[in-house]
């Protein structure tokens, strides 16, 4: 099928113009002790070149959906070879605890009931880099978020096909990328059935009306609308139906976070739940970090998200927290995507401003100054900061 | 407020002596520390994910055992080693931006002792197998066969011996400079090796 094939060669090129022109930007050999050039005027800022994890800079923000060129790139082992998705090969396989195991192609996929959703995509260590004390993993500061129309089909359409057999609880998630090294486990999920069910969780092979791009999970990846990004399984090709959590790494030791309160810089062996849902968050995207502007009207806008409810105040402050401003909620209002927001300014001294701003959703949730400290530096969501300079 | 939070909970006892003693540790122990994390770590991620890490030394033991787990070739004495060195270039009171290792540290010392050869050398294919599997196979798969890296058995590149040389000693795309870690003799096994597949 040329139009297929050249569809894939477009995902391809999409995914490699973006690693092409950030790593332009990264010396090929660097000792660990050189930090990358962050390029911030480049489309991404690179955290790791390889496996390629980059971030968008604020900035890029102020647009409702976020380009899929910007859109913040992670997974555990970089995109798989590419006649392991190309059409022709890729399949998906839906078996475990059902009543007739299936398989895929896309274009079975494609000829299904199509829904679309706008939902937020954040990484769980979006903010990793703000905990203190520090936690390994990649230092994410902001930007490892994004906005974007997701269309696919139901997961639900795909079960119900198959069929799932009472004692069923739990569906497992695997996509085609593999380690470098064979000894190294494998980026396996689960998810709760109820969420497999959930009619907003869908297997999406377009981004923002485009095929999906290879480095956000070509030809198919998971968005489970209000959960954080490590359920949204990229490249995936077999979803298991059982009746436990998956075993393994990535579900039994990481992405967890401890269900009680650790004291930071320890690592005790506490009781762990998986990352499931966002937590309530807000940025701001302009003005920008370190900026400066002239005395007078200066809007102040971000955005704004929670997990699986709304977003009702977002709220700024001038003065480290004393007191706080409501700023105004704006554009498009849709589930599971952000809100934007607005505040005009009167910026009457010159000098130097901290601006803050902090959110509350609809089940009473609100940002707090720091997110408490937990091993794997999960969840961030203090309030957002920038310092600004005002000129007369 | 917020500020006084942040310094207080990330507050790290760390005197500016000490400091000044991390760093000479860490200025010591850099060329062959550098050269290992080449070889070892950047096997499977590129070595600014170990650069932007800031942690006590007990998790950086707990980071270099996991990685060893996972299959990484350290031997204890180079765990050993990379956790000095990784405890006192990367420990929690260390700016986020370090200055870059100074130019003489960073011709990182080959792996293999053995004095460089002026002129041409001969590789040994025997020996170059076992180098290919230590340092090479992670990605260019068994046997040379190929894996996230290109297949190297019948590469045309191994006739243009200017060019693999160029690649193995400088890197090229997403390979890294092995050019600290193997020695001359090492890199002409290895090609005698290639060769023979």
């Amino acid at each position: 099928m040329t139009l297929s094939r050249r569809s894939l060669l477009g995902r391809l090129l999409q995914g490699l113009g973006v690693a092409v022109i950030v790593n332009r930007q990264v010396p090929v050999v660097q000792a660990a002790g050189e930090e990358p050039a962050r390029n911030e005027s480049g489309p991404l800022t690179v955290r790791v070149a390889r496996p390629f994890d980059a971030e968008t800079p604020v900035r890029e923000f102020r647009p409702f959906l976020t380009p899929n060129h910007r859109f913040f790139v992670r997974s555990h082992f970089g995109p798989p070879p590419p006649d392991a998705i190309s059409e022709a090969n890729w399949t998906l396989r839906v078996g475990g605890l059902v009543e007739r195991s299936q398989e895929f192609t896309l274009k079975d996929l494609r000829q299904m009931d199509a829904v679309t959703i706008t939902a937020v995509v954040q990484c769980s260590g979006n903010g990793r880099a703000f905990h203190r004390p520090k936690v390994p993993g990649v230092q994410w500061e902001r930007g490892a978020v994004g906005n974007a129309e997701w269309t696919g089909v139901r997961l639900r359409d795909l079960l119900a096909k198959a069929g799932v057999q009472a004692g069923a609880r739990h569906v497992q998630l695997q996509g085609a990328d593999r380690p470098v090294v064979a000894s190294v486990p494998l980026f396996t999920r689960s998810i709760p059935l109820e969420k497999a069910l959930h009619p907003d969780t869908i297997l999406a092979y377009e981004m923002n009306g485009r095929p999906l791009p290879l480095l956000h999970g070509a030809p198919l990846r998971v968005i489970t609308p209000g959960w954080m990004a490590d359920s949204c399984m990229k490249w995936l090709t077999e979803i298991t139906v059982q009746a436990e959590e998956s075993q393994g790494y990535y579900m039994q030791t990481a992405y967890r976070v401890p269900t009680q309160p650790v004291e930071s810089g320890t690592t005790p062996n506490v009781p762990s739940a998986p990352v499931e849902g966002m937590v309530v968050k807000s940025l701001i995207a302009a003005p920008q970090e370190g900026e400066t502007v002239k005395s007078g009207p200066v809007t102040i806008q971000g955005m704004a998200w929670s997990g699986e409810v709304k977003v009702v105040k977002v709220e700024v402050s001038f003065d480290e927290g004393k007191t706080w401003e409501p700023a105004r909620l704006v554009g498009e209002d849709r589930p599971y995507a952000w809100r934007q927001w607005q505040l005009v300014w009167k910026a009457k001294t010159a000098g130097a401003f901290t601006i803050l701003c902090r959110a509350a959703d609809a089940s009473g949730e609100q940002q707090s100054a720091m997110t408490p400290w937990n091993p794997s530096g999960f969840l961030w969501n203090g309030w957002d900061r920038v310092s600004v300079t005002v000129t007369a | 407020m917020l500020s006084a939070a942040i310094i207080m909970a990330g507050l790290v006892v760390v005197t500016a002596a000490q400091e000044e003693d991390l760093a000479t540790v860490s200025a010591a122990l850099a060329p062959r520390a550098e050269g290992l994390i080449i070889a070892r770590c950047s096997v499977c991620h590129s070595p600014d994910l170990v650069a932007q890490q800031r942690l006590p030394r007990a998790r950086w033991e707990a980071t270099v055992e996991k990685m060893k787990h996972w299959g990484a070739e350290i031997s204890s004495d180079e765990a050993d080693l990379l956790v000095r060195y990784l405890s006192a270039r990367y420990h929690p009171g260390a700016p986020d931006h370090l200055p870059p290792l100074d130019s003489e540290l960073r011709k990182a010392e080959p792996l293999t002792q053995e004095p460089l050869a002026e002129g041409p050398v001969t590789g040994v294919a025997t020996r170059g197998a076992g180098i290919f599997e230590h340092n090479c196979q992670g990605c260019h798969g068994t046997g040379a066969t190929g894996g996230m890296g290109p297949k190297l058995a019948k590469n045309p590149i191994l006739k243009h011996e200017d060019l693999f040389w160029e690649t193995v000693l400088h890197g090229r795309g997403p390979m890294p400079a092995w050019g600290s870690v193997l020695s001359h003799q090492d890199i002409a096994d290895v090609h005698a090796w290639l060769l023979s597949k």
